[in-house]
């Protein structure tokens, strides 16, 4: 009796395990195959018989990339990290100062706020490409990173301050009222006290708002027009249009294109406790 | 005397940390939804410099007229109808799949998650690639190697297989998002329920509908409302996947950057907020949207 059940148990978890193991194999192939073709020669990557690994290994394209010469990839690296850091930097730091307001303050229209700035976050997007194309070219800001870092710190700020007024909500009050008795300013109760006490908020909002800036293709394709200026999503796409684009070299791009994000994903996800994919952020 | 000298201080503090944040939205969200309703009754070129004539609910009226705006409308509803529910089934199964003590947990669930946060042109590339219609990895399992299609399909050069593509491509991407949601509140329920269950015989299915349904329905009504909207609007990944599903963020796109018809594409903006709008006063009734539970 108590063998087959024991026996039962043992079956139940080998099942189990192989369920798991063939989910993450289905959901997780396309990034084997972006892996795989990546480190394919040319030739082998469109051969009508395809195999999973490749006949013969090669970095090639991985030098490529990185290669001025062949790929603007660096380029348009560079453009990607120069509006996401300052876009994401921007949306923390206004971020900070607004849920630090709507969490501890006590003023009349203090729910309203908070509500639209709520709206905001379900809505926007292609909603409101004909309106934004208008102002950016208006301010004479058409084709330039400008136009596309301030776009993105208001496509990411509302739901900055709603993520960061929950982490704010956590903090007791006497904290603060303690602070104040020892003299502290309300500012240096954000700097000493707020900011340090929701760190790990604070990096997963950062964290959300790059990722956003990052990955945005929509706002790019209308503000940018001058391949210089062209971020990854765009600069990428527009390669590909050409009848010169190389799989393998374009699965390098995509992979070495997701790396940052996916990377401070991981990373957050291991240091960091109630993280954005635990509060359900948009995407 | 102090609370009263304390709350002036705070409105005008409020106020100047609140400013920038505002700002930003007043002019970059409120006065563009504004505008948008302005545009959409002239003929606007896309040059701003050039002056726009007032043509009255012509762009309306054309929309109304436009066969193609029905077709878009029609694929939208279909594409955003299939999506929520695939995504949200995946995500549900998968978290239940998940609701149990295993080893490398985390990892899995890491991994899992792994579609979600890569950036959609990355994905593409690789989706492009799979269904290729000569060398790619799908008709070669499906024609030479399993024999499912009897002539490989020309995945991105038919209209309806492009929708397949389109449909299970965000299926895969967004059920990450359901799964989180689903395998946090899972984890919230009170184990005894399934125990007290157990003794009164019940089935799997029963246990289903009786305690795991009813405890996580405010996710549920949450995740698939969002999901929802975030479909409709939908741009990139469908662009960047095919020409060939004109959904409604498509036909927008096009009629302002392609047929540089700007009106045309407000009205079009105005129409897609409005349904949108309607969608959200039905379910704010039922949903708490702010997401916290």
């Amino acid at each position: 009796m108590a063998v087959t059940s024991k026996k039962n148990k043992l079956l139940k978890k080998t099942g189990f395990y192989i369920g798991l193991v063939l989910l993450l194999g289905v959901m997780l192939f396309p990034f084997f195959i972006m892996l795989m073709t990546s480190l394919k020669s040319s030739k082998e990557a469109i051969s009508t018989s395809p195999t999973l690994l490749p006949k013969v290994w090669t970095f090639q394209h991985y030098i490529d990339i990185f290669n001025p010469t062949i790929f603007p990839y660096i380029n348009y690296f560079k453009n990607s990290l120069i509006v996401a850091l300052i876009a994401a930097s921007i949306s923390v730091a206004f971020g900070i100062l607004g849920a630090y307001a709507l969490s501890k303050l006590k003023f009349k229209g203090r729910v309203t706020i908070n509500a639209s700035f709520y709206t905001v976050y379900m809505f926007s997007g292609i909603l409101l490409v004909v309106p934004l194309f208008k102002i950016i070219s208006g301010l004479g800001l058409y084709d330039t990173r400008l136009a596309l870092i301030i776009t993105m710190i208001v496509q990411t700020l509302p739901t900055a301050i709603f993520m960061l007024k929950s982490y704010f909500d956590t903090i007791p009050e006497d904290l603060e009222e303690a602070a104040m008795i020892d003299g502290l300013s309300r500012l240096k109760i954000i700097f000493y006290i707020i900011i340090p006490l929701s760190i790990s908020g604070i990096v997963s909002v950062f964290v959300y708002a790059f990722m956003i800036a990052w990955n945005d293709y929509l706002f790019a394709s209308i503000f940018l027009s001058s391949s210089e200026n062209f971020t990854l999503p765009i600069g990428l796409n527009t390669l590909f249009s050409t009848p010169d684009y190389v799989w393998g070299r374009m699965m390098a791009a995509s992979l070495v294109t997701a790396l940052p994000v996916v990377g401070m994903y991981a990373l957050s996800e291991r240091f960091i406790k109630g993280n954005l994919t635990e509060g359900g952020v948009k995407g | 005397m102090k609370t009263i000298a304390k709350k002036k201080s705070d409105i005008k503090l409020a106020l100047v940390l609140l400013l920038p944040a505002i700002l930003l939205v007043l002019l970059l969200v409120a006065y563009p939804m504004l505008s948008n309703i302005k545009i959409s009754f002239f003929d606007q070129p896309i040059n701003p410099r050039l002056p726009a004539d007032f043509v009255g609910f012509k762009n309306y009226s054309d929309i109304i007229k436009d066969a193609a705006f029905y077709k878009s409308l029609g694929l939208t509803i279909l594409y955003t109808v299939l999506t929520v529910i695939g995504s949200t089934a995946v995500g549900l199964a998968i978290a239940l799949f998940f609701n149990r003590p295993f080893k490398f947990r985390k990892t899995a669930r890491s991994l899992i998650i792994l579609s979600y946060v890569t950036p959609s042109i990355s994905l593409v590339f690789a989706w492009k690639y799979m269904f290729n219609n000569s060398y790619g990895i799908v008709n070669y399992l499906g024609t030479d190697v399993f024999h499912i299609f009897k002539n490989a399909p020309l995945w991105f050069d038919n209209p309806v297989s492009s929708f397949l593509v389109v449909v299970i491509f965000a299926i895969w991407k967004y059920f990450p998002y359901a799964f989180i949601s689903f395998l946090a509140i899972l984890q919230t329920i009170d184990k005894s329920l399934f125990e007290a269950a157990d003794i009164d015989g019940a089935t799997l299915w029963q246990k289903f509908k009786v305690v795991t349904l009813p405890a996580i329905m405010p996710v549920l009504l949450t995740v698939v409302t969002l999901r929802f909207i975030w479909m409709f609007y939908m741009f990139t990944d469908v662009y960047l996947l095919t020409n060939k599903v004109n959904i409604l963020g498509i036909y927008l796109y096009q009629t302002a950057f392609a047929f540089n018809d700007l009106g045309k594409a407000s009205s079009i903006s105005v129409i897609l907020f409005i349904i949108l709008f309607i969608v959200i006063i039905v379910a704010r009734k039922r949903v708490n949207l702010n997401g916290s539970n």
